[in-house]
């Protein structure tokens, strides 16, 4: 009989026997794999552990994990019992991924990905097991990755800067006057140069967030100050169409916030650039922060030409852009909200909008005001 | 009138400001890299420093480390001036002290005349404030 054929019925196997097959697939896991008794005492640990920590298996058996094991942030910083992940997994009798780093027996800091789930017996928790793997390489790859991306991002602007500053030179006069054709031609070379510039940050980002690249780093900020911050670099773009950009706060509770700045930022920027491009001459657009207890939520209000009706349910879609808009407005990749959808369900929030058709669109996003994992995000 | 550093090293960009900035009526100097500019502050006293973030030799973010230590001309105000849109760069200068900062390839000559000329009645009006102060 060969190895494959007419495999026993579990039922069939000894006590004995049973115990031996878990015992063998816990040892043959590649990953590192510890498990803890109710009260978080290591009670087996595989090969991988031992080799990923440094402690052998008489070292680790008996003794209580989080003591044994400590775990650290990326800026060194001890992480509490409670925010371990499986103590969470314990506690909450759910599966819990994380990345976390670990202190070696050598003292030296290993990042890893970790999977901590409890041990369930008729409902009631036993303990709880954690698999983690090393992803010290994956990390360095993200960080060259961003890296290229960053610099690549650069490259590509710096000629494109030389040739809007001098075509823009060239229509101001700096080399003498020209007639309205020869101005007309300049004008369609700064288009295309806005356009290309446009693409370029758009790509970028959007490779930034499938790749996984983007690093989220919640921080305490304020959201309000945010929004100033946009509408004051986004004035000279609204004032070129006569359209009026303001920023205010609606409510009394507070707007700080613990989130990533440079994401928020990006995304008010978008939608804001979005409202302005999309708004007729003479038009408004506000942004308004309101704090609720939760959440704070941020609208972008725009006095433009509306979503159709018929195109609202594909707005968040990748290139989708509305026929209204198509016929008025030809610059455009349709990229935008598909990135801006992506970074707010990175910080856990929610993006919504309600467009009635040349009377505007109100687009809204909520930022929770629970603590938000830092990491790098990833679009499935 | 001020008197302006401008530090950039693609040479093409770093002439078109000087001629932007000269045309409004402004003092210019010219830097090619952090080091450079540094060089430069021994005997120019700006009141504005236009300066990259991505540069050779020394980039922006170090211009910025070591001018602080040095102590010379600390109310130049520093205007980042990059194309590296919402990135932790732009955050850091903002953390050593810059004023603003403006991406390149979206601002037309005439956007950086405004905004340097905003910039220093910003600061003319922080030295009008603190004079009455006292």
């Amino acid at each position: 009989m060969s190895q494959f054929d007419d495999p026993s019925p579990k039922s069939q196997l000894t006590a004995h026997e049973q115990r031996a097959e878990a015992e063998a697939l816990f040892t043959s896991i590649g990953d590192g794999a510890i498990s803890t008794d109710e009260f978080g005492r290591i009670t087996r640990v595989n090969p991988a552990a031992q080799e990923l920590l440094g402690y052998s298996e008489e070292e680790l058996i008996g003794t209580w994990f989080p003591k044994k094991i400590v775990a650290v942030t990326a800026e060194d910083k001890p992480i509490t019992l409670i925010d371990r992940p499986i103590t969470k997994a314990f506690l909450t009798g759910k599966p819990i991924a994380e990345k976390t780093y670990y202190r070696r027996k050598n003292g030296q800091k290993i990042a890893l990905s970790v999977n901590a789930s409890p041990i369930l017996l008729n409902g009631k928790p036993l303990g709880a097991i954690e698999v983690f793997r090393d992803i010290t390489l994956e990390q360095e790859i993200d960080r060259m990755k961003s890296e290229f991306i960053s610099l690549a991002s650069h490259q590509l602007r710096t000629p494109l800067s030389a040739i809007k500053t001098y075509t823009h030179m060239l229509y101001d006069g700096y080399s003498g006057k020209l007639n309205q054709s020869q101005k007309k031609s300049l004008n369609t070379i700064i288009s295309a140069s806005d356009r290309m510039n446009e693409l370029i940050s758009t790509l970028l980002n959007i490779t930034r967030m499938e790749s996984g690249t983007i690093g989220v780093t919640p921080k305490l900020l304020r959201i309000d100050k945010i929004a100033e911050e946009v509408v004051k670099e986004l004035s000279l773009t609204a004032s070129s169409k006569s359209v009026k950009l303001s920023a205010g706060t609606k409510g009394h509770r507070s707007t700080s916030i613990k989130t990533d700045a440079l994401i928020v930022k990006e995304i008010i920027t978008n939608l804001a650039s979005n409202a302005i491009k999309y708004t007729p001459e003479s038009g408004s657009v506000s942004l308004v922060v309101r704090p609720q207890a939760a959440s704070i939520i941020i609208d972008i209000v725009d006095s433009g030409w509306g979503i159709p009706k018929d195109s609202q349910d594909q707005v968040f879609s990748k290139f989708f852009r509305a026929h209204n808009i198509v016929k008025r407005e030809t610059t455009g990749t349709g990229l935008g909200l598909y990135l801006v959808k992506g970074l707010v369900d990175a910080l856990g929030g929610r993006i919504w909008f309600v467009s009635d058709e040349e009377k505007g669109t109100t687009f809204s996003f909520s930022l929770p005001r629970r603590d938000i994992s830092s990491g790098r995000i990833k679009r499935d | 009138m001020a008197k302006i550093l401008v530090v950039e090293d693609d040479q093409d960009l770093n002439r078109a400001y000087g001629i932007i900035l000269r045309h409004e009526g402004h003092d210019v100097v010219a830097a090619f890299d952090g080091q450079e500019a540094l060089d430069k502050l021994a005997d120019f006293t700006p009141d504005l420093i236009l300066l990259d973030l991505l540069m050779p030799v020394m980039g922006g973010l170090e211009f910025l480390q070591q001018w602080s230590g040095t102590k010379k001309n600390p109310h130049a105000k520093v205007l980042i001036f990059t194309n590296m849109e919402n990135s932790p760069e732009v955050a850091e200068a903002y953390k050593l002290g810059a004023h603003r900062c403006i991406i390149k390839s979206w601002t037309a000559p005439h956007n950086l005349a405004k905004v340097i000329s905003d910039s220093l009645d910003g600061k003319a009006s922080v030295i009008r404030q603190k004079q009455a102060a006292k």
